[in-house]
C-alpha cells in the first residue's frame, strides 16, 4: 500500500466521524468526543500532547473527560520503525498524569508508569518522551495514573514498518473501543469495594428463571438446583463483568452506537481495521455480520493470516483485521460487551449516511462448573484437555512462586517447549483471605473461544490459531519457571497474585538476559488480561516453538493454565499487572525487576 | 527454598516426557548469557525453531546517559523517595449501611415503634473499625417516650475470604421518661457470608457484671427481579444465666423474625415494606408474664434502607 492511499483512507475515516446534524444542533457550544487528529511522532521536532479536562458531548450528553489535544480518544500517533520518536507531554490537569506506550519496547524511564519508571508528570509540567523505535504494528497509549484511563486518557499508536508491510490492504481505519461512564471513577471503585455486584443487573432471579433455563439448556429443577449450588459456594454465575452497561456507554472512536461512526471504502477495496480495546473493564466480541475477517496482526505482531467471523478482544489487546467490502452496501461493525449489557457499533460503507441492520444482543452467558475447574462436571472440558480422548489428564502441581525467595539456579536445564501439561491441580495453599480459590484444577484453554462464544455456528478466533508470521530472534527454551496464581476475593474486591496485593508483595526478579517461563494459573472465575511492560511474552499455544504468538497482553480465562516465555532483555524495573483498571487499582499488580543476578546466584556463572 | 527446588525438580520430571538434548542446549544458553552480560546479546542460531530475526541486534534500550551497569544497579533498588506508589491498593475507606430505618405499626394494642439498624466501618481490606448499632423507641402512652439500643464498636480483621473476626465493646441502654439505664459489655463477634449466601453475625458479650449473653443474626436475599428483593431475617438472643433485674432468663431469651420486601431504586437506596414477629421465650417469657407484659408482638412495617460511602 502506498502512503498516499493511507492518507486518503485516514481522511475518509475522519470525515466519516463527522457528527450527525441532529446532534450538532444540540451541541453547538461544546465539542464532541471522537474528533481526533493524526500526529507523526517521528517527524523532526516531534509532537506536543496537551492533557486537559474539557467538557465534551459524549453520546449527546455533556461529560468532562480527560482529553489529549482536545479529544477522546487522543490523536492517533504514528511512528516510523528505525527512527526516533519524540513526544512532549504537557500536563494541564490539576493532578499528576502520565502516558504509557502500551506494547512499546522503551528504556525503562520512558515507560510512563508513575512509581516505577518515573515520578509522574506534575500539573503544569512537561515531560519529554524520546526513544528509538525498534518494532512496528498497531499499539496504543494511555495514562498509568490513578483511574485516568476511565476518563478518556488513551489513543491509538501505529508504527509503520521500515521494510515492506506484509499485509495487503487498500485503506486502513482506526478502531478504538472503550467504555465511558458519567460517574466519577473513584465513586465507581468505592461501589465495587463496598457493594458486591453493584453494576450487575443480569443476575439470576426468580423472574428470569425461564431465561436461565434457556441460557444453560437445563430443566427448571436442575436450574434451581444449580442456583442453590452456586449460592452454597457464595458465587454468582453471572459475574461476567464488574462494571456493565448499567453505567457504561460503549464507545467506538469516542462515538456511541447511536452516533454510528462510519468508515468508508470503495467496493472491492481491502480494508484494514486496526482495533484497540482501550476499555478499562470491558471485553468486546467483535464482528462485521456478513463479512469474514482475516486476522493479520495481534498485539502489533504480524501473524499468519487466519479467517474468522468473530473475535473476542480482551482489554488492552490489539488486533488488525482485513475485510473486503464486497458491494456498495453498508455493513455493521459490531462490538458486543462480553456480558451482553451493551455494545459499540459503527458502519463500513461506500459512503456516509448509510447503515445496516444492527444485530440483537445475544443472551447473557452464565459461567459453568468448568469455569471453576471442576473437571468431572464437564465432559467437554475433559475431552479438550485430552485432545479428544476420554481418559483423564493427570494434573501436575505447581507451587505458588514466593517472591521473597528467589531460588538459585545452579544447574539450569531447558524446560520443554512442546506438549506441556494440559492441567494443573491446585496445591494446598489457599492464598489467605485475599483469595477465594475456586478453581481446583486449571487447564489449557488456548483453543477455547471463551464464555458465551462458539455456540452459534460462527467461527471464533482462539489463541491457538495465532502463529507469528516471522519467528522472533530469541526462541531459546527457558531455563527457569515462575508459577503465578491469579487470585481475587470478589466478595471484598481484593485482587492480586498468589493472594497478595502489590502493597504486600516484593518485586519479581528476572535475571538480565535469561529466558524464563511464567505459568499463570487463574484461580478466579473472571477473565484477566495480564500485561507485561518492556518485554514480550511468547504465548504457549502448542505450535512449533518458533510459531507461538508473541504478545504484550494475554487473556487468562477462568480456571485457565496459561504459559508464557520471556526473554529478560530489558534492564530496569517494569510493571506487570491485570489490565482491568479496577483490578489493578485493587492490587493485581507487581513490579518486575530485571537485575544483574538473582540472589544466591553468582554473577559469573563459572565462579 | 528446598521445598521450592524440590517442587521445581518434580515439575521438571513430570514435564520431561521426551528430554531434549540438554547438554547441547546448556552450552548454548551459557554462551548466550555471557554474551548478554558483556552487553552484546548474541543471537543464537541454535535449533531450527530459533528464528530468522526480524530485528537487528542493537543491544538493550537504555535511558539516555546511563550505562547498562547503572541501569542494572538501579533495578536492584527500591523506588526513589519522590516516586508515588504505582497502585495505592491499601487505602482506607468509609462505608455506612443503614439496613433498617422504619416505622413499625403494632397489630395489637401495644404502641408503635420506630426502629433502626445500621453498621459502618472505616479501614482497609483486612483491618477495620466497625460500628454496629440497633435500636427501637416508641410512645408508650402516658408513660412517654421509651426506647433501647445496642451499640457495638469493634475492631475487625478479615481472617478468611468471607469472615471478619471482631473484638471490642458494646454499650447498651434503655430509657423511659424518668429512668436511664445502661450497661457495658466486652464483645467478640464473627461476621460474614456463610455458605448458601446467608449473611451471618454471631456475637458473644460479657457484661460489666460478668454475665454472658449471645446474639445470632442471619439474613438472606432472594432476588425476585433485578431490583426487587425479598429478605427473610432472624435474630436469636441467648443468655448463659438469669439476670433478673433485666428480666432475662437463662437459655434462648428472644426471637425476632422479619420479612422485608425492598425495591432497589439504587443499590444504595431501597424503600421497603415488611412484617415483624418478636417474641420472648422460655424463662424470659415467664418473667415477662409475671410482670403482666405481653410476650409476643406483631408489626407491619415500612422504611428505607440506604448506604453512605
Amino acid at each position: 500500500m502506498s502512503r498516499r492511499s493511507f492518507v486518503k483512507g485516514a481522511a475518509a475515516g475522519l470525515a466519516g466521524l463527522a457528527i450527525s446534524p441532529s446532534l450538532q444542533a444540540k451541541s453547538k457550544p461544546k465539542g464532541v468526543a471522537g474528533n481526533f487528529s493524526v500526529l507523526d511522532a517521528s517527524k523532526p521536532g516531534g509532537i506536543d500532547l496537551y492533557i486537559e479536562r474539557k467538557d465534551l458531548l459524549i453520546d449527546g450528553k455533556v461529560g468532562r473527560p480527560i482529553t489529549i489535544n482536545g479529544s477522546i480518544p487522543g490523536p492517533v500517533i504514528r511512528m516510523k520503525e528505525g527512527r526516533e520518536a519524540l513526544m512532549r507531554v504537557h500536563n494541564r490537569l490539576g493532578e499528576s498524569t502520565s502516558i504509557h506506550w502500551h506494547g512499546m519496547l522503551v528504556p525503562f524511564n520512558m515507560d510512563g508508569v508513575p512509581g516505577i519508571s518515573f515520578p509522574g508528570i506534575d500539573p503544569g509540567e512537561t515531560f519529554t518522551y524520546k526513544f528509538d523505535v525498534r518494532q512496528n504494528g498497531t499499539y496504543w497509549y494511555h495514562s498509568h495514573t490513578g483511574l485516568q484511563e476511565q476518563l478518556g486518557h488513551y489513543g491509538q499508536l501505529i508504527v509503520e514498518p521500515e521494510d515492506d508491510d506484509p499485509v495487503d490492504y487498500d485503506v486502513e481505519h482506526t478502531i478504538v473501543l472503550s467504555d465511558w461512564t458519567f460517574e466519577d471513577p473513584t465513586t465507581a471503585f468505592k461501589k465495587l469495594k463496598t457493594m458486591e455486584g453493584y453494576y450487575n443487573f443480569q443476575r439470576p432471579t426468580i423472574a428470569n428463571l425461564d431465561d436461565q433455563v434457556k441460557a444453560t439448556d437445563k430443566g427448571l429443577m436442575e436450574v434451581i438446583g444449580k442456583r442453590l449450588n452456586w449460592d452454597w459456594m457464595r458465587m454468582d454465575p453471572t459475574d461476567i463483568a464488574d462494571i456493565t452497561g448499567s453505567t457504561y456507554t460503549y464507545l467506538l472512536n469516542g462515538r456511541s452506537a447511536r452516533e454510528n461512526p462510519t468508515f468508508t471504502a470503495e467496493p472491492g477495496q481491502k480494508v484494514r481495521f486496526r482495533i484497540t480495546n482501550a476499555a478499562t473493564m470491558s471485553y468486546f466480541d467483535f464482528r462485521i455480520p456478513g463479512l469474514p475477517m482475516t486476522v493479520v496482526n495481534a498485539d502489533g505482531q504480524n501473524v499468519e493470516p487466519v479467517e474468522t467471523d468473530e473475535l473476542r478482544i480482551a482489554v488492552a489487546e490489539t488486533y488488525d483485521v482485513v475485510v473486503t467490502l464486497p458491494d456498495d452496501k453498508a455493513y455493521t461493525v459490531f462490538a458486543e460487551a462480553m456480558d451482553r449489557s451493551g455494545y459499540a457499533r459503527g458502519t463500513l460503507a461506500p459512503k456516509e449516511g448509510m447503515a445496516a441492520k444492527v444485530p440483537e444482543l445475544r443472551r447473557r452467558p452464565m459461567l459453568t462448573m468448568a469455569d471453576m475447574g471442576m473437571v468431572h462436571g464437564s465432559m467437554k472440558m475433559a475431552k479438550k484437555a485430552m485432545g479428544g480422548e476420554m481418559e483423564m489428564a493427570k494434573p501436575v502441581k505447581y507451587e505458588a512462586h514466593d517472591e521473597a525467595k528467589v531460588s538459585p539456579i545452579k544447574n539450569r536445564t531447558e524446560l520443554p517447549v512442546k506438549d506441556l501439561p494440559t492441567m494443573v491441580e491446585h496445591g494446598p495453599d489457599e492464598h489467605g483471605p485475599g483469595s477465594i480459590t475456586m478453581a481446583k484444577n486449571a487447564y489449557r484453554q488456548f483453543d477455547e473461544p471463551g464464555v458465551g462464544l462458539g455456540d452459534d455456528n460462527r467461527r471464533v478466533l482462539s489463541y491457538g490459531q495465532l502463529k507469528v508470521l516471522e519467528t522472533p530472534k530469541d526462541r531459546r527454551p527457558p531455563t527457569r519457571e515462575i508459577n503465578l496464581h491469579l487470585t481475587g476475593n470478589m466478595h471484598q474486591y481484593i485482587w492480586g497474585f498468589n493472594g497478595k496485593k502489590w502493597s504486600e508483595s516484593q518485586m519479581i526478579r528476572f535475571k538480565y538476559g535469561e529466558r524464563l517461563r511464567i505459568n499463570m494459573i487463574n484461580d478466579t472465575m473472571m477473565n484477566h488480561p495480564i500485561h507485561l511492560h518492556g518485554m514480550w511474552m511468547d504465548l504457549y499455544v502448542g505450535h512449533e516453538y518458533g510459531k507461538n504468538p508473541r504478545k504484550h497482553t494475554v487473556n487468562v480465562q477462568p480456571a485457565e493454565l496459561l504459559t508464557v516465555d520471556i526473554t529478560a532483555d530489558a534492564p530496569g524495573q517494569w510493571a506487570f499487572h491485570c489490565h482491568l483498571l479496577y483490578h489493578m487499582k485493587a492490587g493485581m499488580f507487581r513490579t518486575v525487576a530485571v537485575v544483574r543476578d538473582l540472589e544466591g546466584e553468582p554473577i559469573d556463572a563459572e565462579a | 527454598m528446598l521445598k521450592l527446588e524440590h517442587a521445581a525438580v518434580m515439575t521438571l520430571v513430570a514435564l520431561c516426557v521426551a528430554a531434549p538434548s540438554s547438554t547441547v542446549w546448556a552450552q548454548e544458553v551459557e554462551k548466550s548469557e555471557e554474551g548478554v552480560e558483556k552487553g552484546e546479546e548474541e543471537v543464537d542460531g541454535g535449533e531450527e525453531d530459533v528464528g530468522g530475526g526480524e530485528e537487528e541486534d542493537q543491544g538493550p534500550l537504555l535511558p539516555e546517559g546511563m550505562t547498562l551497569d547503572e541501569v542494572l544497579d538501579r533495578a536492584e533498588k527500591p523506588a526513589p523517595e519522590d516516586f508515588p506508589d504505582p497502585v495505592p491498593d491499601d487505602q482506607f475507606r468509609f462505608f455506612l449501611l443503614v439496613d433498617q430505618l422504619e416505622y413499625r405499626y403494632d397489630l395489637e394494642d401495644e404502641p408503635d415503634q420506630v426502629g433502626t439498624e445500621l453498621q459502618g466501618y472505616v479501614g482497609g481490606d483486612y483491618n477495620r473499625l466497625w460500628l454496629k448499632s440497633e435500636g427501637e423507641a416508641g410512645w408508650q402512652g402516658d408513660a412517654g417516650f421509651e426506647g433501647e439500643s445496642e451499640n457495638d464498636l469493634v475492631y475487625g480483621r478479615l481472617i478468611s475470604p468471607f469472615w471478619h473476626a471482631q473484638i471490642g465493646a458494646q454499650y447498651a441502654n434503655e430509657w423511659t421518661e424518668d429512668k436511664y439505664e445502661d450497661i457495658w459489655a466486652g464483645a467478640l463477634a464473627l461476621q460474614g457470608l456463610a455458605p448458601g449466601m446467608f449473611e451471618l453475625d454471631a456475637s458473644l458479650y460479657v457484661t460489666q457484671n460478668l454475665n454472658m449473653l449471645a446474639d445470632l443474626e442471619a439474613e438472606y436475599d432472594i432476588r425476585i427481579t433485578q431490583r426487587l428483593v425479598f429478605q427473610p431475617r432472624v435474630e436469636l438472643s441467648f443468655a448463659a444465666q438469669d439476670i433478673e433485674e433485666r428480666g432475662i432468663g437463662v437459655g434462648l431469651t428472644k426471637v425476632v423474625g422479619d420479612l422485608r420486601l425492598r425495591y432497589e431504586v439504587l443499590r444504595e437506596f431501597a424503600p421497603y415494606v415488611g412484617a415483624r414477629y418478636q417474641g420472648l421465650t422460655f424463662e424470659t417469657a415467664d418473667l415477662a408474664e409475671a410482670e403482666g407484659e405481653d410476650t409476643s408482638r406483631f408489626f407491619v412495617l415500612g422504611g428505607v434502607r440506604f448506604a453512605v460511602y
